[in-house]
């Protein structure tokens, strides 16, 4: 249950100086949230689901040219656009800076979808079927959605949950970067990220390791800054510029 | 209906209503099934979650993972934090394993068939066993046994080595793009027998020449990690430039990639060596050994500046001499040069890891942090004998082209029917053999050629170690243990059916492992036996006061490592460098609407022996967003010239064949390469592998590098033709309609500080 003594407030920092586009924590997080199997078919559809995805995006042409990759998920806004759009009340802010998706009120109306500006929503068109065998997979703590049903990152929510059970029910104590880690209680994404491009924490704990990079690249001429921020959704996921050795000086060859 | 199953009970024996009760109002089957909690293993409770350290078997890195299981079956994969190697951290392959174990497609008991076709019949394995043992025993020349693995380390090294040395035959070991010519240069610049550690995380300026370290290159998962820390560690942010002749995915994450032409790479590393000698900016003692006394002067063919040079390579004078500077500069100190892939697949392939490694000679970077680091021998003195140490050696092209026609042919946990050219013969020499067995947990293309197959259990269901090569700079014994038991009753051990053959053919290879005494021993018997001589020594990360406390501690953490047990032997002094112009050839059509063909291991599926994973056949290929498909890279203006779509079906034709796959257009592409991925085209490999895609491997050219043999796998020229066909490529760009956001810049760039 939560445990009101405590507000959380989650999020992330995503540092895409570091990010490689290695697809780590994609399959992670299907393997930990029973995301149906993305087939060729539904690709060629389009319709295949990665709560978190790596774009590319291309900059300059042959010779001179740049492939930039960033992960994108569900930024967890303060001002959802997602959430007041939907007529039963699926989608919410709770308590702890998260914005969740309740499948059981969902409906289907996909607004929520239309109205995301990240694109990070995605709707169950078909059953997820899964051979007999593979679904010894799947995990037991979360949900498998049904067909008609939006779903979205949670931050894994029922690692942070039993996080909650664990350590402030259990154990006492406050939730810090260690504990979380050392639990195996961080999203899926975040720990199999190779190169600690993911960091996750919570904002409201100023020890945190995300409130101190806020602090840190949240300044003039720092590297921190939201998606798309001029929308005035507030996310609870931030980034860190991308560093060029060649911003300054053009196209020059050589630093 | 409210009814207990004591209730049930109490009616059905005290009255006779009891059988109407069982007909007309059945109790669940499952209910009946369950078991009381005092039979249960002591871990296994209902609801709560155990984690378990192993190793991951999917590629030849192995990381430590750590791996979920709730009420007998695994869950999740994490990397284990203890272990030396990913500390923590993992990769897509290594999630997917549980896919390999739940797999619906595996085989779930050994299977037989007289001859070479017909239907498999499923037969017991102790029936498998007898058919094995008869057909080494019926041998007449014992020499004509092969032994096909992957390159094999530890334990199973050992126990294969024993196997092969007192039966007779021999041990091949096979590798997709196998790295030869890599372990070659390494031995030649470093007299190292082991692959060195790269120190990626402390290097300040990081030159790599065709190696995807970051994707399928020797120890990915342990040099992304690395790689976070060199871009925003602790310390001023490094530079990494990419030597490459394809835009690779860690070329998409350098600093500044140099496209290079094909097999110019070693050329390159010469005129960089000929700048920082010819300017006195490295080390003069190397500089002089390597050009043995005569300075820049006897690298003279290949100044920046000689046109020849300038042809190979496709680089201008000017930025090699930039990048001779740079990576000298006493500011970007450390740095490092590190090489491997399409550079060392070509018929200069060996000239050109040599060039590549002896720079960091020049820049003194042995044994300083941000540098290269050796590795010190394995931590058990069995482990470390010539044969065993070969056994992870792959075989060169031309091995496998010459070797001797098997009769009885083994394979473990590779499909080279698949995996090598056809102008290896391999195929020839297992439809020759009089009785083929394969290992494999899935019909392969191998295994579908084979008389028998045993099917092994998964490496989350069974027993093994490793040490790790590259090893992380001091000896390490990663443990692998089943954590969960075997999913199907009917899979056995490799390392166990080894053992047994032993003792059925009478080989003493049980007294040579120090099994004697022991009537049946096991793969876990012989992996305890070295575990107990670890214990003794009573050093590294686990001590112990009895052994079993010991062998508790290894199997929680996974591992036996000693920090202390560094490699301490001092390099050999550099030898003096080839300086003949290298032979740089291609095989295939030249002229109009021809490229060369840069193949490459994908970062999901690698060399295609996990292409049966729905999951990793799902993971976009990180710079084209292409899925569950083969695909080839065509650049963007090359293809507006020649009306080239995104999606049109190419026919690509090497003198050896040609195949079909779609176009991927995109500006990243040397124009005057193509690329494509390995991997596919599976004619049997499960329902999420077969008919999907092409086998790139097949049309490559039977062209090696001249010193090794090992295959060229990137000097082959193909031949594009437009089919008029076109297809909706299945693609993961484009799954959300983009939307003008040039206001809102997604990925906004600072300058370093």
């Amino acid at each position: 249950m939560v445990n009101e003594r405590v507000n959380h407030k989650w999020g992330m920092v995503v540092d895409i100086d570091r990010c490689t586009g290695c697809q780590a924590c994609v399959v992670a997080c299907q393997a930990e949230n029973n995301i149906p199997l993305n087939t060729e078919a539904i690709f060629r559809q389009r319709r295949a689901i990665e709560w978190i995805h790596v774009e590319r995006y291309w900059e300059g042409e042959f010779p001179d040219v740049k492939a930039r990759f960033i992960p994108i998920l569900c930024q967890h806004c303060e001002n959802a656009p997602c959430e007041p759009v939907c007529p039963v009340y699926a989608t919410y802010h709770n308590n702890q800076g998260m914005n969740v998706q309740v499948y059981n009120r969902c409906v289907g109306t996909r607004y929520c979808a239309n109205n995301c500006s990240y694109q990070v929503r995605f709707f169950n068109y078909w059953e997820p079927v899964w051979p007999e065998t593979l679904k010894n997979q799947l995990n037991p703590d979360v949900t498998v959605r049904s067909r008609g049903i939006m779903e979205k990152c949670s931050f894994d929510i029922q690692r942070l949950r039993k996080a909650e059970h664990v350590i402030e029910g259990q154990r006492g104590e406050r939730i810090t970067d260690e504990n979380l880690r050392e639990g195996n209680f961080l999203p899926a994404c975040v720990q199999a990220c190779p190169t600690t491009t993911l960091v996750f924490g919570d904002f409201n704990d100023p020890e945190s390791q995300v409130s101190q990079m806020k602090e840190e690249h949240f300044v003039e001429g720092g590297r921190g800054y939201k998606l798309l921020e001029d929308l005035g959704t507030e996310p609870n996921v931030i980034y860190l510029k991308k560093v060029d050795i060649h911003a300054k000086t053009g196209v020059e060859t050589h630093a | 209906m409210g009814i207990t199953r004591r209730q049930f009970l109490r009616w059905s024996g005290a009255s006779a209503v009891g059988a109407v009760v069982f007909n007309g109002c059945r109790i669940p089957e499952e209910e009946l099934q369950v078991e009381s909690p005092v039979d249960l293993p002591e871990d296994l409770v209902t609801g709560i979650d155990n984690w378990y350290a192993t190793i991951c078997r999917q590629d030849q890195e192995s990381c430590g993972i750590i791996v979920r299981v709730v009420e007998g079956r695994a869950k999740k994969v994490e990397g284990n934090p203890d272990y030396p190697i990913n500390r923590g951290k993992h990769n897509a392959r290594s999630e997917a394993g549980l896919q390999s174990l739940y797999h619906p497609d595996r085989i779930t008991e050994p299977l037989f068939r007289e001859g070479s076709s017909g239907e498999f019949t499923p037969i017991s394995w102790a029936e498998a066993h007898g058919k094995i043992a008869d057909s080494l025993r019926n041998l007449p020349d014992k020499n004509r046994f092969l032994l096909v693995t992957q390159p094999l380390r530890g334990h199973m090294a050992l126990l294969a080595s024993e196997f092969v040395k007192s039966y007779g035959g021999k041990h091949m070991a096979f590798e997709t793009l196998e790295q030869v010519t890599l372990r070659r240069a390494i031995k030649d610049v470093f007299g190292q027998d082991r692959l060195p550690d790269f120190d990626i995380e402390h290097s300040k300026y990081l030159l790599s020449f065709g190696a995807d370290f970051l994707s399928t290159w020797l120890s990915p998962v342990k040099y992304s990690r690395g790689y976070g820390e060199l871009r925003q560690g602790a310390g001023k942010r490094g530079v990494h430039v990419q030597v490459d002749s394809r835009f690779s995915m860690t070329a998409a994450n350098a600093d500044e990639w140099v496209p290079v032409k094909p097999g110019g790479e070693g050329v390159l590393a010469m005129s960089m060596m000929h700048v920082i000698i010819r300017e006195g900016l490295g080390d003069r003692v190397a500089a002089n050994a390597l050009t043995g006394g005569n300075g820049y002067m006897a690298l003279d063919a290949f100044r920046p500046n000689n046109s020849e040079v300038r042809d190979a390579t496709g680089v201008d004078a000017s930025r090699i001499e930039g990048l001779a500077h740079a990576f000298a500069d006493p500011a970007n100190q450390p740095s490092l040069a590190i090489g491997g892939g399409s550079a060392g697949a070509h018929t200069s392939g060996l000239f050109n890891l040599r060039a590549i490694y002896s720079l960091n000679l020049l820049v003194n970077n042995v044994s300083q942090p941000g540098g290269i680091f050796f590795n010190p021998a394995p931590p058990l003195e069995e482990l470390d004998s010539r044969e065993v140490l070969d056994m992870g050696v792959p075989a060169s092209f031309r091995d496998w082209k010459e070797m001797d026609r098997p009769q009885v042919l083994m394979v473990r946990g590779v499909n080279p029917v698949h995996g090598l050219p056809p102008d290896a013969n391999f195929t020839t020499a297992v439809e020759n053999a009089d009785f083929v067995v394969s290992f494999s947990s899935f019909m392969d293309e191998t295994a579908a050629m084979a008389n028998l197959i045993m099917p092994e259990h998964t490496y989350l269901e069974d027993w093994g170690d490793d040490v790790p090569d590259p090893g992380p700079r001091y000896q390490t014994l990663g443990l692998q243990q089943p954590v969960v038991r075997p999913f199907y009753p009917g899979t056995g051990s490799f390392g166990d059916e080894m053992l047994a053959l032993g003792k059925e053919l009478g080989l003493n290879i049980n007294d040579s492992l120090g099994l004697s005494g022991n009537d049946s021993p096991t793969f876990q018997d012989l992996l305890k036996k070295g575990a107990e001589k670890l214990w003794m020594e009573n050093r590294g990360s686990v001590k112990a006061a009895t052994f079993d406390g010991f062998w508790n501690g290894i199997l929680q953490r996974g591992g036996w490592w000693d920090t202390e047990s560094t490699d301490k032997t001092s390099p050999a002094a550099p030898s003096i460098l080839s300086m003949a112009w290298p032979n740089i050839a291609f095989q295939g059509p030249t002229g109009d609407d021809t490229y060369n063909l840069i193949p490459f291991l994908s970062n999901s599926i690698a060399d295609g022996n996990l292409a049966h994973l729905p999951w990793l056949q799902a993971a976009p290929d990180p710079v084209t967003s292409m899925v569950w498909h083969t695909w080839v890279e065509i650049n963007t203006k090359t293809a507006e010239e020649k009306g080239i779509r995104v999606g049109d079906m190419m026919e690509i034709t090497s003198p050896n064949g040609t195949v079909k796959a779609p176009a991927y257009v995109h500006p990243a592409v040397p124009p005057w390469t193509v690329s494509m991925p390995i991997g596919q085209g599976h004619t049997t490999f499960g329902r999420y592998a077969e008919g999907v895609g092409v086998n790139t491997l097949s049309i490559l050219a039977p062209i090696t590098d001249v010193d090794t043999n090992a295959l060229a796998w990137a000097a082959t020229r193909v031949r594009i033709r437009n089919t008029g066909e076109h297809i909706d490529i299945p693609r993961f760009e484009g799954n959300v309609p983009a939307f003008e956001a040039e206001e809102g810049r997604i990925i906004k760039i600072a300058s370093p500080r």
